[in-house]
């Protein structure tokens, strides 16, 4: 789960043309077009293997794999439902928290903290997107279960409402969704923090002056010019943490309980489509492998979805900026 | 002059609108620095909610970790723990060399090819340089587990090779390969043309150029994407959990079984035996300090690049 | 102009006590402003009188802009700046004073070098903007005042139809005019304007010279600007500021605008204007 926010410094446009490659065509032309061709043949295995290993799936259980509620090892039916609930609902609360942490956060950094310390934090930021994720999983397992358990929990169950939205009190495990969301929310949280902080600093300074100069205060400046002209952008940076707690697996395989089971109580425990291939993928043979490359197809599809979207947010960003 | 627009003249209003303006600015004023200074506190706020976890973690991984890190952690193979000796855990050094020997494939494997294809997308604008960088963007935020999906259908299953340290380091070079490409693409466009004018006007070839010119001076942003790549990979779980194997002994050939060090976490995390979870803090402790120690290897890496071309 | 011919000439000092010009809207005494203990001006008293352009002369890194931002405490959030000396509102110390830095902006507006409208407005949001910042909700006066602030604008004949429309859609000369608007409508007692035709063409140029005149019965015009025949064309009076051997910037000379062209005291004003250096 390590942060690339160099996938956001890339100019689609305006690429100034270098001709070495056409001008004249020696021996490293080739080299490096039979690099770049061979890139391209191992990502189209990448997704075309995948994609042909859930075929079986496809064909002989078609949309069971969307719908069903259960997951019978090793002969089926294989339903996906319960992963795919899991994975929007601990994704969804995961970014909530994200997002309003974050952008408190963001704010801090570019607004509060004087510029020594503004590096020191980034560097911190950089440092928490480099923690492995399976070292996050264990922490939430070892640390933050046991003290949901004891202190978090029995505090939720008081609340209205409690049942409907955490279950029946007793029935809950050290591990549940509610987990599985915080700590994906903690792990999404530098990589929202990374993109959203760049985007709110590059809102250019004279806007800020002039509306601090029409009486406005520093609170008003952010919402209503920083944040406004960051809109976009952070739009961006919201879709790619979403991308990034979708796809988040063996955190999610140690925190969220892994049960299959199709229902939204959030103090239960539950699974997303990754952590579910993982748990599942050792001892499973055959239809089942195929059933589980087909919930990859499914993973895959909503990850390339969302950072298609986060991308384009993002250089849409950039446009509306260069035009300021 | 004047006649080039018609000015209408000022308003003359004997400022009745100056004065409600700055009635009813003095009216709200309280409340809104109030709201100003309530709403900065909260972001301050949230960036100290924010660091609570990255302290909480360091606290825990020195306190847990550390008391288990001795030469046998280090030296010895994994044992399992008995009701007799229930504190025989041993130590992970199948983890250390699985590790090790799945980083040095995957990195043979993605960094040659990772460069060529950045300076590739550097040095091309056509369609399929923009194509291919899309698809490694697009790879680079792919989730992991992805990546052990191929290498298993792909090495494990078509190629019939089994679980090993190769189908490990395959899913490993998948994974760094588009960080690699993004970060040495992003190195090459930032050496100044004036550089490569330099040389052509000197009537160097074009590869010449490029080899001779452009690469040394794009080096240093390479090797930071490269060390990037390099400690995402150590810290990944998801891609080898469905290929490598596992096993308790130190192997390290490409088509043997090897374990690695998230890997022994992850299968110890949830152990029943207290010793064994003490253990696996240890591990996490190696993993992160190694993991810090590289990104900030990287991060140095990269202000240097800046010092020497300011 | 008898009273500026009696003026103390010996005096190597610029001096204004002996100049009438009318009623006083800021009166500047020994301001220096300096960023981390390093002066970038100093020594600057005169007085900015009630509607008239006064404007500020000099080279660059003579403390023009640095001196103008001063005068609504816009140097508030730069780290480690410092303003010191007295800056008077209608006879209030604006950073020491009875008067909040929010009260203080409103009554002192500003425009700058580039237009910066904002960009996620509407034309008629931005005009109204600094109103709505300033708690004004009623529908009635933000229209009243967008039209009256677009009309001294001398923009509301050609926006007046599209208010809605973005305010990025609109040329850079006419975007200037919508900033002069967006100060305009919280009908401040001072408007600063910092070089606020360096990034227009010469025909937006002229425009916004002519609005400035026109402006000051209603607003009195402090203008930063690197080109003296602006400065001779629009304004009635003109601080000359040098940078001095510390590399801060210093005030040198103060006086009527045909004094500092016609007949200025010190030798290096002369040169200045006469294009000598800087």
């Amino acid at each position: 789960m390590a942060l690339i926010p160099t996938d956001l410094h890339v100019r689609d446009e305006a690429v100034t043309e270098i001709n070495s490659v056409t001008a004249d065509r020696t021996w490293y032309h080739y080299v490096l077009l039979g690099g770049a061709v061979l890139f391209g043949i191992i990502s189209l295995g990448f997704v075309g293997t995948i994609f042909w290993s859930s075929l079986p799936t496809w064909v002989h259980h078609g949309w069971t794999l969307l719908t069903g509620k259960g997951w019978s090892s090793p002969s089926g039916p294989f339903g996906g439902l319960a992963m795919i609930v899991g994975t929007f609902e601990t994704s969804i609360i995961a970014l909530i928290l994200a997002v309003l942490i974050g952008l408190g956060t963001s704010i801090s950094i570019v607004f509060l903290l004087p510029r020594r310390i503004r590096n020191i934090v980034a560097t911190l930021v950089e440092l928490l997107a480099a923690v492995p994720s399976v070292v996050y999983g264990l922490w939430g397992l070892l640390v933050l279960s046991p003290w949901m358990t004891v202190t978090v929990n029995p505090w939720l169950n008081s609340w209205p409402f409690a049942k409907f939205l955490f279950g029946n009190p007793g029935q809950e495990f050290g591990t549940s969704l509610l987990l599985a969301s915080i700590v994906l929310g903690i792990m999404i949280l530098p990589t929202f923090v990374a993109v959203s902080r760049e985007v709110i600093a590059v809102v250019p300074q004279d806007l800020i002056e002039a509306s601090l100069s029409l009486g406005a205060t520093r609170w008003q400046v952010i919402r209503e010019v920083v944040l406004p002209t960051a809109k976009v952008g952070l739009f961006g940076a919201t879709f790619l943490a979403l991308a990034r707690a979708t796809g988040e697996t063996v955190a999610v395989a140690l925190v969220a309980g892994g049960v299959a089971d199709a229902q939204f109580h959030l103090l239960y425990p539950g699974t997303s489509i990754a952590a579910w291939i993982a748990l599942t993928f050792g001892e499973s043979q055959g239809n089942e492998i195929s059933a589980l490359m087909a919930l990859g197809v499914l993973l895959m599809l909503l990850n390339f979805g969302l950072s298609m979207i986060s991308r384009a947010l993002v250089n849409r960003q950039r446009r509306i900026l260069a035009i300021v | 002059m004047s006649d080039m627009i018609e000015l209408n003249e000022p308003v003359e209003d004997g400022h009745l609108v100056r004065d409600e303006i700055r009635r009813i600015s003095k009216s709200v004023h309280a409340r809104r620095v109030t709201t100003s200074r309530v709403m900065m506190v909260l972001c301050g706020v949230a960036l100290l909610i924010a660091a609570v976890p990255l302290v909480m973690l360091i606290a825990e991984l020195i306190k847990n970790g550390l008391p288990v890190l001795n030469k046998a952690f280090f030296t010895s193979e994994p044992q399992t723990p008995t009701l007799i000796a229930p504190n025989a855990t041993g130590g992970v050094s199948n983890a250390i060399v699985g590790s090790l020997a799945l980083t040095v494939y995957a990195s043979v494997l993605a960094i040659p090819l990772g460069v060529l294809v950045g300076v590739f997308l550097s040095e091309s604008s056509s369609k399929m340089a923009s194509t291919l960088r899309v698809i490694a963007q697009t790879m680079a935020g792919a989730p992991s587990i992805l990546m052990g999906l191929f290498a298993f259908s792909f090495i494990v299953h078509d190629l019939n090779i089994g679980f090993s340290a190769l189908a490990g380091s395959f899913a490993l070079a998948v994974l760094m390969m588009p960080v690699i490409i993004i970060t040495t693409e992003i190195a090459v466009r930032n050496v100044p043309n004036s550089l490569r004018e330099a040389g052509l006007a000197l009537g160097a070839r074009s590869h010449k150029v490029s080899l001779r010119i452009v690469l040394p001076s794009a080096l240093s942003g390479i090797v930071t994407g490269v060390i990037l790549a390099i400690s995402r990979a150590v810290g990944e779980t998801a891609p080898v959990l469905l290929v490598i194997g596992g096993g308790f002994i130190n192997q390290w050939r490409p088509l043997d079984p090897v374990s690695s060090l998230p890997l022994s976490i992850f299968e110890n995390a949830k152990s029943q035996w207290p010793s064994q979870r003490a253990q696996v803090w240890g591990v996490a402790l190696v993993l992160v300090a190694f993991v810090f120690v590289m990104s900030l290897t990287a991060r140095i890496w990269a202000s240097r690049k800046q010092q020497v071309r300011n | 102009m008898e009273q500026e011919i009696m003026a103390d000439i010996q005096s190597k000092t610029a001096t204004t006590e002996s100049i009438n010009r009318g009623p006083i809207a800021m009166q500047l005494r020994d301001v220096a402003v300096s960023f981390h203990g390093r002066t970038a001006v100093r020594d600057c008293t005169f007085d900015i009188a009630k509607n008239r352009v006064t404007s500020l002369i000099g080279p660059s890194g003579s403390g023009k802009t640095t001196l103008l931002r001063a005068l609504n405490r816009l140097h508030d959030l730069t780290p480690g700046a410092k303003v010191t000396g007295q800056i008077l509102l209608d006879g209030v110390d604006i950073y020491r004073g009875n008067i909040t830095v929010t009260e203080l902006r409103t009554r002192v507006g500003m425009v700058f070098q580039r237009p910066n409208p904002f960009p996620t407005m509407s034309i008629y949001d931005n005009a109204v903007s600094g109103l709505r910042f300033n708690g004004v909700k009623k529908k009635s006066l933000l229209d009243e005042a967008a039209e009256s602030s677009l009309r001294s604008a001398a923009l509301w004949d050609s926006v007046s139809s599209r208010l809605k429309v973005s305010a990025s859609n609109l040329s850079g000369g006419e975007q200037q005019r919508l900033c002069i608007a967006r100060a305009l409508a919280l009908d401040p007692e001072v408007l600063l304007m910092d070089e606020p035709t360096s990034a227009l063409d010469p025909v937006a140029t002229l425009r916004i010279e002519e609005l400035m005149t026109s402006l000051k019965s209603r607003v009195t015009v402090v203008i930063v600007t690197h080109n003296m025949q602006q400065a001779a064309r629009i304004s009635d009076d003109c601080a000359f500021l040098l940078m001095g051997e510390d590399r801060a910037g210093e005030l040198i000379e103060f006086d009527t605008t045909e004094k500092i062209f016609n007949n200025p005291v010190d030798s290096r004003t002369l040169d200045y204007t006469l294009g000598r250096f800087g």
